[in-house]
């Protein structure tokens, strides 16, 4: 061997040493005995909320440092997938309902059970951070309501009276006519989506998306078929545009510039939309949802409940020290530093007036989303669920199109999530 | 036996340690992935990318699958939309951009701009342009044209953005063939009495087919591949989805949203045989009009 090549392989040697040692400092303890520990979440809105919680643990624990990491939505979860197979999951992440149970049947996230306080949390905001097995993977973070948006402009030319509890589907089909008739905008915006759409309307019907075990579909039962029918005619009314309207414009977009009087939006986007449409400011507010005048069972009102949890990996090196922050996060304390910034409603009971107290400055009246906890449904979820989602929303599409009539229809939808959700509970 | 001198021997080895860093990302990034793709499109995938051999469940499945047969119809489609017309107009913008006129680094710049932009930019804004509503182009037709919802044009109004993004990469790959023409052919052309539309013909087109043999292949295997532009004007709540859906959609579909990597591979290899088979017979049909002499 040349000298020559000696040194190239020297310095080849330490170019890979020096590049696997930098990957490896990335975090954890340094010699100070500081432990910096990394936080990802998806919501930009809720950077600073989040680390003014984190600040706040920080206070009282000197020695623990949290960073915030905001990633996108979509690549958080491909970010996030690859970090549980290579096991360098961030020390505290966000978890969805959409991706709980995958995570949490495999094994990737360390049991909470241990650091949760259950008798501060509704039984839906545990059960949404649960595993098929019913343990707590995660620290409930918030909780959310659907509500109906209404353009109080529009309702005054129309002499249409505001939507509130006494309000059902029908005085929601009637006063969608008025507004249509008077000033030629659209009424309710009903368009193909599940958690702000058909689900409120199937579970206020008295049906159901999946059996109470959540192990089949409940496409096909009687009060289901009613909700879904209910709500898929609303586009055949000349008040409500058609999904290809949809198709290119958001109904959010169409509200906010007037030119439909309603639609279903969920809490956590109110504080958004009224910082990015300062012009629309005091011209709109929210209400509960209308109830079914005729359920088949039940007494008509249901919203759709989500909620997220703090969580963190099952193999985490510092899971003492994380299990504290986590404990912190869940607590009285943290919860309602969470509220107060706006960022969402604490999952933890007694604590929602922190979050309502910051639409205090604007000319909204927020307090009906946390009135509909009384009756709210959690969202709809099983393990199989990412793989019939997209699935069960194409056939919706084709309903809408007139590809397939509703009942044949809803038996597809049916025979997707059956077959998908075979799998894993047979 | 040949003892080769030390001086080869060791500049063959350095010569290896150079390419190395390219060889191993080469292995590493593309030769290994695309083995295991291979591999995983005879396997199902369970969550967190762990995965267990089941033959040819995948290719059965997709074989079956009406919504897959749609999609290789798309991308087809798309190609027959995009590619002639676009390659035609790249060609043309090429010509003329090489013509004495006022500002021609400045046309140049600018029908190279919608490269530079990020495709996801460029369709957001011709998703508000061909809005059926409130779109620029409806009102100025004074029609109610269903651009991106209707079925039947949906794929058209796709292939318009994929044209008029590529066009001005294409043209200056043809304009940098055409300036390598040497100007005595012109000229001698121009002394037989030859007209330009002539010269265009006779001289222009044969001189630059090397180049535009490569443009040609390159577009192809594009709009085979075509994925963000259709992602981005047609979202999942649009009626016309099926009708839009190009096979890398749909790989992107049934691997990143249904988490189905094991199908979605064996959608990635199809493909591959497609763009293999299509650019196989590119490459006989060369012969025929591409024309290598100087």
């Amino acid at each position: 061997m040349s000298l020559m090549r000696r040194l190239a392989c020297a310095a080849l040697s330490v170019c890979l040493a020096a590049g696997l040692a930098t990957g490896l400092t990335g975090c954890g303890e340094s010699s100070d005995g500081t432990v910096n520990l990394t936080f990802q979440i998806w919501d930009v809105a809720q950077r600073d909320g989040m680390q003014a919680m984190c600040d706040a643990y920080t206070a009282e624990h000197p020695n623990v440092k949290i960073e915030v990491q905001v990633t996108s939505w979509n690549e958080y979860w491909t970010k996030l997938e690859a970090a549980a197979m290579s096991n360098k999951m961030p020390d505290i992440f966000w978890m969805h309902t959409n991706e709980i149970l995958k995570y949490a049947d495999n094994g990737k996230l360390a049991d909470c059970s241990d650091i949760v306080e259950t008798e501060h949390f509704s039984d839906i905001s545990l059960a949404n951070a649960s595993g098929s097995d019913g343990k707590l993977y995660g620290v409930p973070k918030d909780k959310d309501t659907v509500g109906l948006v209404y353009n109080k402009e529009m309702f005054d030319q129309a002499g249409v009276a505001y939507p509130d509890e006494t309000w059902t589907w029908d005085d929601l089909v009637s006063a969608s006519q008025a507004i249509y008739d008077a000033t030629g905008k659209y009424g309710y915006m009903a368009y193909g989506d599940d958690q702000l759409g058909y689900w409120n309307f199937v579970y206020q019907a008295g049906g159901s998306i999946l059996t109470e075990d959540n192990t089949r579909a409940n496409f096909t039962d009687p009060a289901t078929q009613k909700g879904m029918e209910f709500y898929i005619g609303l586009q055949s009314h000349d008040w409500c545009p058609d999904q290809n309207y949809f198709a290119e414009t958001a109904p959010g977009a169409a509200f906010f510039s007037e030119k439909g009087a309603m639609f279903f939006e969920g809490n956590w986007n109110i504080l958004t939309e009224l910082q990015n449409y300062p012009d629309m400011v005091g011209k709109w507010d929210v209400a509960v949802l209308p109830a079914c005048p005729d359920p088949v069972s039940g007494d008509g009102r249901a919203t759709i409940s989500n909620g997220l949890s703090y969580a963190t990996g099952a193999n985490n090196k510092h899971m003492d020290i994380v299990k504290d922050v986590l404990k912190f996060f869940g607590s009285e304390e943290g919860q309602r530093i969470q509220g107060e910034s706006g960022a969402a409603i604490p999952a933890y009971e007694g604590l929602e007036e922190t979050w309502v107290g910051v639409f205090d400055e604007y000319p909204i009246d927020v307090q009906c989303f946390i009135d509909m906890f009384d009756y709210s449904v959690q969202s709809v979820n099983n393990a199989a669920r990412p793989e019939w989602k997209s699935k069960v929303s194409d056939t919706l599409l084709k309903i809408y199109s007139g590809e397939l009539d509703l009942s044949t229809g809803l038996q597809t939808m049916q025979e997707i999530v059956d077959e998908a959700s075979a799998e894993y509970y047979e | 036996m040949k003892k080769t001198s030390k001086l080869s021997r060791d500049g063959a080895v350095w010569g290896l340690v150079m390419v190395a860093p390219t060889i191993i990302g080469l292995l590493v990034l593309n030769i290994w992935p695309f083995i295991e793709t291979i591999y995983m499109s005879f396997s199902k995938s369970k969550a967190f990318g762990t995965f267990e051999f089941n033959g040819l469940d995948n290719y059965i499945e997709m074989f079956q699958s009406t919504e897959f047969w749609k999609a290789t119809w798309n991308s087809i489609y798309f190609c027959i939309l995009t590619v002639p017309v676009g390659v035609f107009l790249a060609l043309l913008v090429a010509v003329l951009l090489n013509a004495k006129l006022k500002g021609r680094t400045a046309f140049r710049a600018i029908f190279f701009l919608p490269m530079v932009v990020a495709p996801a930019a460029v369709a957001m804004v011709w998703k508000w342009i061909f809005n059926t509503e409130y779109g620029i182009i409806n009102s100025i037709l004074g029609q109610n044209v269903r651009w991106l919802t209707n079925p039947t044009i949906v794929l058209v109004t796709c292939a318009i953005v994929a044209i008029w993004s590529a066009i001005g990469y294409d043209a200056v790959l043809l304009l940098s063939g055409i300036q390598n023409i040497s100007a005595s052919l012109y000229e001698a052309a121009s002394l037989d009495g030859a007209s330009k539309v002539q010269q265009f013909f006779h001289i222009t087109l044969p001189m630059v087919s090397p180049t535009l043999f490569v443009v040609l292949i390159m577009r192809l295997m594009a709009s085979l591949k075509v994925y963000d532009l259709i992602y981005m004007m047609v979202d999942q709540a649009n009626p016309a989805l099926t009708s839009a859906q190009s096979l890398m959609y749909l790989f992107y579909r049934e691997s990143f949203v249904a988490g189905n990597k094991g199908y979605a591979s064996a959608i990635v290899i199809w493909t591959v045989l497609l763009i293999g088979i299509v650019t196989l017979l590119q490459f006989a049909g060369q012969k025929k009009w591409v024309n290598y002499e100087v």
